[in-house]
């Protein structure tokens, strides 16, 4: 007897020849879904391997990784030394994945405060796809997933403003994560 | 601006919005033995206290909701037949 797989989808069936590019990426919004959920679990459980075999050296692995994609989004930022603008502008260009806003307390008066050579700004993380695998995968809200998301936003900040910074975490929540960006001047 | 509502009845005074909020949004009212918004302007939208408050005793209105892109749909469809 013939072997045959049976699949709840319609296999799509076309030619094609290696030369030539496809302009639409096929599929309907479900396979989308589908594939985002695979990438969940996927990435979700690669990190969770990640630091069972490597410990507290994942974080710094993924951390690294981060960074590297924060260096090569803060490129499409103009380069400047004022960390307000340095946020709003990696906020529109991150803004998909990552929509943060600064945030600051009712009764403070500026988003950035100063302390000795160090300017202090709290981030808030409203939508996060790290938060979202997370949560798809049962992990709690820590861990190499979320130092790939620090190294990111570092990254990014040193390659507009050209000086050294560090994330700290506040607060998680389902909703919001709230973060401190700390950029040290004078520290290239 | 962010508006939160407690629902007095089905707050049981536990005071675990009061310990779980970062911000310092609510204090018992010892009286009442329940908990009260007291600093609103400094709420985050956060929702940790959703998620520890055993009575879903409050509701946030006017926030960012974030993406809940990790909700399995065709899972939570099957479990909605089941449960
Ligand atoms: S949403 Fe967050 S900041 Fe707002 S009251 Fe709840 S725990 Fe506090
Ligand atoms: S966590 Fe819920 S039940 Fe407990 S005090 Fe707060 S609102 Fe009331």
């Amino acid at each position: 007897m013939e072997y045959q797989i049976e699949r709840e989808e319609k296999e799509v069936l076309g030619d094609f020849k290696p030369e030539l590019i496809p302009d639409e990426c096929g599929g309907g919004i479900d396979d989308y879904e589908e594939a985002l959920h695979v990438l969940m679990k996927f990435v979700g459980s690669m990190s969770s391997a990640l630091e069972q075999v490597s410990g507290r050296g994942a974080n710094a692995i993924v951390y690294q990784a981060g960074k590297r994609m924060g260096h090569e989004a803060g490129k499409m930022v103009e380069k400047t030394d004022d960390l307000e603008k340095a946020m709003q502008e990696l906020s529109e260009i991150l803004g998909i994945e990552f929509f943060f806003d600064m945030w600051k307390p009712a009764n403070q008066t500026g988003y950035t405060v100063e302390n000795g050579n160090e300017t202090v700004v709290k981030l808030i993380f409203r939508d996060c796809v790290v938060r979202q695998t997370l949560r798809r995968t049962g992990l709690p809200q820590k861990g190499p997933l979320c130092y790939l998301l620090y190294g990111e936003i570092v990254g990014a900040v040193e390659e507009v403003m050209g000086i050294k910074g560090k994330l700290d975490i506040d607060h998680v929540g389902p909703n919001a994560c709230l973060k401190t960006l700390t950029i040290k001047w004078g520290g290239k | 601006m962010v508006k939160i509502e407690i629902d007095e009845d089905a707050c049981v005074g536990c005071g675990s919005c009061v310990e779980d909020c970062p911000n310092d949004v609510y204090e018992m009212d010892e009286a009442k033995n329940k908990t009260k918004v007291v600093n609103e302007d400094d709420c985050m939208a956060c929702l940790s206290c959703h998620e520890i408050c055993p009575a879903e005793a409050m509701e946030h209105k006017n926030i960012h909701v974030a993406k809940r892109l990790y909700i399995d749909r065709r899972i939570s469809g099957i479990l909605k037949k089941i449960i």
